[in-house]
C-alpha cells in the first residue's frame, strides 16, 4: 500500500513537470507581458530594460529550469500585475474555488442519485421522460447561457438572489468560507448550481444506468423471488452495488469540476483561482498562469489517488491482486 | 429605516451637505487597479481609481480644464525654461503629516526613476529644486508650455511615510507597502482592499477642498464580464457601471430606475499603413512591391470607406466622424482642416487605377478583437467595404496582448489603431504617431508603419516650445494639413463613452474615462 501511494506520488511529480513544460512552451503565445505592464507613453528602452530585467529574453530552457527549480525550493515568484506573491493570491482563492466545487458536487449527488434510481425503477413513466429531457437540455446548453439565465430570472427579475461575488463570508483561520452564513449561501447557490448541472446529468444518467442493469442481474431477481422487501431490495442490494463504479467516476470528475469552474466562476465573478487565471491570461501574468496550471495538475493527481485508495478500499477484488 | 437613520446623522454631521444624505456608493468596472502606487502603471484603470486618493499639483475639471489642486498657482520661471509652483498651506496627508515641497520633491524623484512606469512624463524636466516649503521650481530643457498640463496625473505621496515604510520606490519586483496602501491628501482614502475582488473607499474628512459629494462609503467591485456586470446594475447589487456594451442600452434604457450616460471619449479610431514597408506580407498578387507606399491608394482607402453607415449599423449612431487625430475640442485641433475624405467608391477606384492598380489587389489588415469598441465588427465592415473598389483585405484579428507585439514586428500592410491624446493636446499624437520612429529620442514609438516626413518632425520641437497660442495654432495646423495630404492615418472616429447607472445617481463623465467619486451625489 506504501509502495503504491508513493508510487503514485513520484507519477504526481512527472504529471506536474509535463504540465509545466508545456504551459511554458505555450505561454510565448499566449502574448507580450511587458506590452500589458506598461503604458502607452512608456519609452521602449525602458520597455526593453523591464524585459531583460524579468528574464523574459532568456532561452526558453533557462526560463523554464528556473521557474521549476524556483517552484521546487517553495518560491513561486511574484505576479507581473500586481506584484503580490504568487503562492499568496493562489491560496487566497483556493477557498472559494473548493467550496464552489464541493457544494456543487454534493448538489449534483443530492439530485443525481435520487433521480437515476427513480428514472430507473420507472423507466416508462412520464415523470422520468420530463427528467430525462429537462437533463438532456441542461447539459447541452453551454455552461455560461446556463449561468447568465439563472441570473436574470433569480438575480434580475425575481431579485431572490445576488448576482455576484460571493457574499458574507466567514474567517476560519486562514480560509475564507461562504458556508457559515446566509449570506454565503445564496450567494453560493446559483453558481454551485450553474457548475452542477453537467455533474448532475452524468451522476443520474450513470446510476440509472448501472441500476437498470444490476436490477436485471441473477441475484435481485432472487432476492425478488425470495420475498425480500422492495425498500430493501433497491436501496440496500441494488443501490449499493450500483455506487461502486458510479463513485469513481463522480470522484475523478471531481478534479474536472475545480478546473473547468473557470467559466462559471468569470459568470458570477466569484473571486475563485479560475477568475484569477482568466485575469492572469488578460494581462499575460506568465507567473500566475504558471503556478496555477501546476496546481490544478496537482490537484488532478491527488483526486485520482484518491479515487484509487476508494476503489481499494470497496472492491475487495483489488486488495487480493495487490497482495499477490 | 437605515437610509433614515444614515440620513440623520449624515445631515447632523455636515451642514454644508444640502440635506442630502449620506449614502454607500457601488460601482463595478471591468479592470481592477493592479496597484495603490500612483508611480508603478501608467494605465487608465490604476491613475482613474488613484485620482481619488492621491492628487496632483494640478488637477482636470469636469469638462478636462486644468485647476489648481496641492499647487495654488504657477509661472513660466524667469531667466530659464520651466515652471514655479506655488504650493498650496495647510494641506494634511491622511496619516495627519503637512504637506510640503519636500513632498513634490520626493515624489518627483519616485516618479522619474527607472523603476516607475510614469518616468516618460518627466522627460523634459532637467532640474527640480526646492525654493522654501511651499515653492518649487522644475527646469525644462526647452521652453515648455504644456508642462502643467502634462502632470495632471503625477500624484503627490508623504515622503516620511514612504520612508517610514520603505516605499521609496515603485515595486518593482515583489510588491511593498505602497502596493497595497495609500496616504494621499485626496478626498478619500482606502479603508479595505481585497484585489480583484473589492476594494472600499471612505470620505477623508480633512480634505482640504469642500466636498460636494454625499457618499460615506464607496465600494468598488471588479467585474470582468460585462453581461454579469449590467445583471448586477438592474438588479440594484451596484449603484454605477462602467463602461456597458452598445447593445446593453436599449436594456437599460427599457427598466425603470435606470439611466444610460452618453459622451465622447477622446480617442480616435483610425487605420494605419505599413508605410515604410517594401513590399505587402500577406498579399497572393502583388509580392514585390507595396501599394500602400502611394499615397493615392491611401487615399483611395479611405474614399471606400463609408463611415455613415459604420455609425448606423455597428455603432447605433453613437460615434463622431473624425478628421485628424484629436477630437473636436481638445487643445490643438485644426479647424481649418476639419473635412475627411467622403464616402466616394469611384473616386477610390479611379486613384487605385491612376496608381497602376485598376485591378485592385490583396493585403493582410491586422485588427484587435477586445481593445476597442466593436472593434472586430469594424474591421470585418471596413474589408467589405475595401473589396468594393478592388482592395481585398485578408483580415485576421486577435486580443490585444498578442496585438502590439505584432504590430511592434511590423507583421502587418494595414492595421486598427485607436489613440486618446494623455495630455489633451494635439501634440501628444504628433509626437506618437506621426514623428519618424527615433527610439534614442524616444519619439514615434507608436508610429508602427514607419511614417516620415521630415517637415513634421522638423515642427514637434517648434510646437513643443511655442509659447504663444495662435503661433502654435498655425504650426499645428500646418502638421495636420501635410498629414491628411500624405493619409498618414485613415482617422475615422471618436469612440463612445457609455456608462449606465440608477436615476438617482448624479455623477460627471469625464472624457478621459476617469470616474471621479468626488462629483458623485445618491439622492
Amino acid at each position: 500500500m506504501v509502495y503504491f501511494i508513493l508510487k503514485r506520488m513520484i507519477q504526481s511529480v512527472f504529471v506536474m513537470l509535463t504540465v509545466a513544460f508545456l504551459a511554458f512552451s505555450l505561454f510565448r503565445f499566449v502574448g507580450d507581458p511587458i506590452t500589458q505592464m506598461t503604458g502607452v507613453e512608456t519609452s521602449v528602452e525602458d520597455q526593453e530594460r523591464l524585459r531583460e530585467e524579468l528574464g523574459l529574453n532568456d532561452p526558453f530552457v533557462y526560463q523554464f529550469t528556473r521557474f521549476t527549480g524556483d517552484m521546487l525550493k517553495g518560491d513561486f515568484g511574484f505576479s507581473y500585475r500586481t506584484r503580490q506573491p504568487v503562492a499568496e493570491m493562489i491560496a487566497s482563492r483556493i477557498p472559494a474555488t473548493l467550496e464552489l466545487g464541493v457544494v456543487a458536487l454534493i448538489i449534483s449527488l443530492l439530485v443525481g442519485i435520487p433521480a437515476g434510481v427513480y428514472t430507473a425503477l420507472k423507466p416508462r413513466g412520464v415523470l422520468t421522460q420530463t427528467i430525462l429531457m429537462t437533463t438532456l437540455v441542461g447539459v447541452s446548453i453551454p455552461t455560461f447561457v446556463i449561468g447568465i439565465m439563472l441570473i436574470f430570472i433569480f438575480g434580475v427579475q425575481l431579485g431572490w438572489l445576488p448576482t455576484f461575488g460571493r457574499g458574507g463570508t466567514v474567517q476560519i483561520g486562514g480560509w475564507e468560507s461562504s458556508l457559515f452564513s446566509f449570506d454565503g449561501w445564496r450567494a453560493l447557490l446559483l453558481p454551485a448550481i450553474t457548475l452542477g448541472v453537467y455533474q448532475l446529468t452524468l451522476t443520474m444518467r450513470l446510476v440509472r444506468a448501472e441500476m437498470m442493469e444490476v436490477m436485471r442481474s441473477d441475484y435481485i431477481r432472487f432476492a425478488m423471488a425470495r420475498g425480500v422487501p422492495t425498500a430493501s431490495l433497491h436501496y440496500r442490494h441494488a443501490l449499493a452495488n450500483t455506487m461502486v463504479p458510479v463513485i469513481t467516476i463522480i470522484g475523478l470528475q471531481f478534479g474536472g469540476v475545480i478546473a473547468f469552474s473557470i467559466v462559471t466562476e468569470s459568470v458570477f465573478q466569484w473571486p475563485g483561482m479560475g477568475l484569477l487565471f482568466l485575469e492572469s491570461i488578460r494581462f499575460v501574468d506568465i507567473p500566475v498562469m504558471g503556478v496555477y496550471l501546476v496546481v490544478i495538475a496537482f490537484f488532478f493527481v491527488l483526486v485520482n489517488l484518491v479515487v484509487d485508495l476508494l476503489y481499494v478500499a470497496i472492491d475487495p477484488r483489488l486488495r487480493i491482486r495487490d497482495v499477490s | 429605516m437605515k437610509t433614515l437613520k444614515l440620513a440623520l446623522l449624515g445631515g447632523a454631521l455636515s451642514m454644508s451637505a444640502m440635506g442630502a444624505s449620506a449614502e454607500t456608493f457601488r460601482w463595478a468596472s471591468n479592470t481592477d487597479p493592479q496597484t495603490m502606487d500612483p508611480h508603478a502603471v501608467n494605465s487608465a484603470p490604476v491613475l482613474s481609481f488613484l485620482n481619488n486618493v492621491y492628487e496632483g499639483l494640478v488637477r482636470r475639471g469636469q469638462n478636462m480644464s486644468i485647476e489648481p489642486s496641492l499647487a495654488t498657482s504657477w509661472a513660466p520661471l524667469e531667466g530659464e525654461n520651466g515652471w514655479r509652483f506655488t504650493l498650496r498651506e495647510g494641506v494634511t496627508f491622511q496619516d495627519g503629516a503637512a504637506f510640503t515641497s519636500e513632498d513634490v520633491m520626493f515624489s518627483y524623484q519616485r516618479a522619474s526613476n527607472e523603476a516607475a512606469d510614469v518616468r516618460s512624463w518627466f522627460a523634459p524636466v532637467s532640474d527640480v529644486r526646492v525654493v522654501d516649503d511651499f515653492t518649487i521650481d522644475f527646469v525644462t530643457t526647452a521652453p515648455n508650455p504644456l508642462f502643467p498640463d502634462s502632470i495632471a496625473n503625477f500624484m503627490i505621496l508623504d515622503k516620511g511615510w514612504a520612508e517610514a515604510n520603505d516605499a521609496l520606490l515603485p515595486a518593482r519586483d515583489a510588491e511593498n507597502f505602497a502596493t497595497m496602501n495609500v496616504n494621499g491628501t485626496g478626498p478619500f482614502t482606502l479603508a479595505s482592499r481585497d484585489p480583484g475582488v473589492r476594494t472600499t473607499l471612505s470620505p477623508n474628512a480633512n480634505w482640504w477642498d469642500e466636498a460636494s459629494h454625499n457618499v460615506s462609503e464607496a465600494v468598488f467591485t471588479p467585474i470582468g464580464n460585462s453581461a454579469t456586470g449590467l445583471a448586477a446594475l438592474l438588479s440594484g447589487e451596484v449603484d454605477f457601471i462602467q463602461p456597458i456594451p452598445l447593445q446593453d442600452i436599449a436594456q437599460v434604457e427599457g427598466r425603470d430606475g435606470f439611466k444610460v450616460l452618453e459622451g465622447e471619449e477622446t480617442r480616435v479610431i483610425m487605420f494605419g499603413f505599413g508605410h515604410e514597408h517594401e513590399a505587402l506580407l500577406y498579399s497572393s498578387n502583388v509580392q514585390d512591391a507595396n501599394p500602400f507606399a502611394d499615397p493615392r491608394v491611401r487615399l483611395a482607402a479611405a474614399h471606400a470607406l463609408d463611415l455613415a453607415s459604420i455609425d448606423r449599423v455597428l455603432f447605433r449612431g453613437k460615434i463622431e466622424a473624425a478628421s485628424q487625430l484629436v477630437p473636436a475640442g481638445i487643445s490643438g485641433f485644426s479647424e481649418a482642416n476639419q473635412d475627411r475624405p467622403s464616402f466616394d467608391p469611384e473616386r477610390a477606384k479611379a486613384l487605385l487605377a491612376e496608381a497602376g492598380y485598376s485591378d485592385g489587389f490583396s493585403f493582410g489588415l491586422k485588427c484587435p478583437n477586445d481593445r476597442y469598441i466593436n472593434d472586430e465588427a469594424l474591421c470585418r465592415a471596413a474589408a467589405s467595404m475595401f473589396a468594393a473598389v478592388g482592395l481585398n483585405a485578408e483580415l485576421s484579428t486577435g486580443p490585444v496582448r498578442d496585438y502590439w507585439p505584432q504590430l511592434r514586428a511590423d507583421d502587418f500592410d494595414m492595421y486598427l489603431l485607436g489613440w486618446s491624446p494623455g495630455t489633451f493636446d494635439m501634440e501628444h499624437p504628433i509626437r506618437f504617431l506621426l514623428h519618424s520612429q527615433d527610439n534614442d529620442k524616444k519619439l514615434g514609438s507608436w508610429n508602427f508603419g514607419g511614417y516620415s516626413n521630415a517637415r513634421v518632425d522638423e515642427l514637434l520641437p517648434q510646437i513643443q516650445q511655442e509659447i504663444d497660442p495662435s503661433a502654435r495654432q498655425t504650426l499645428v495646423d500646418e502638421v495636420v494639413a501635410i498629414t491628411q495630404e500624405d493619409v498618414a492615418y485613415i482617422p475615422l472616429y471618436t469612440q463612445p463613452l457609455i456608462w449606465a447607472a440608477k436615476d438617482n445617481v448624479e455623477l460627471t463623465q469625464r472624457a478621459d474615462n476617469f470616474f471621479m467619486l468626488r462629483w458623485v451625489t445618491v439622492n
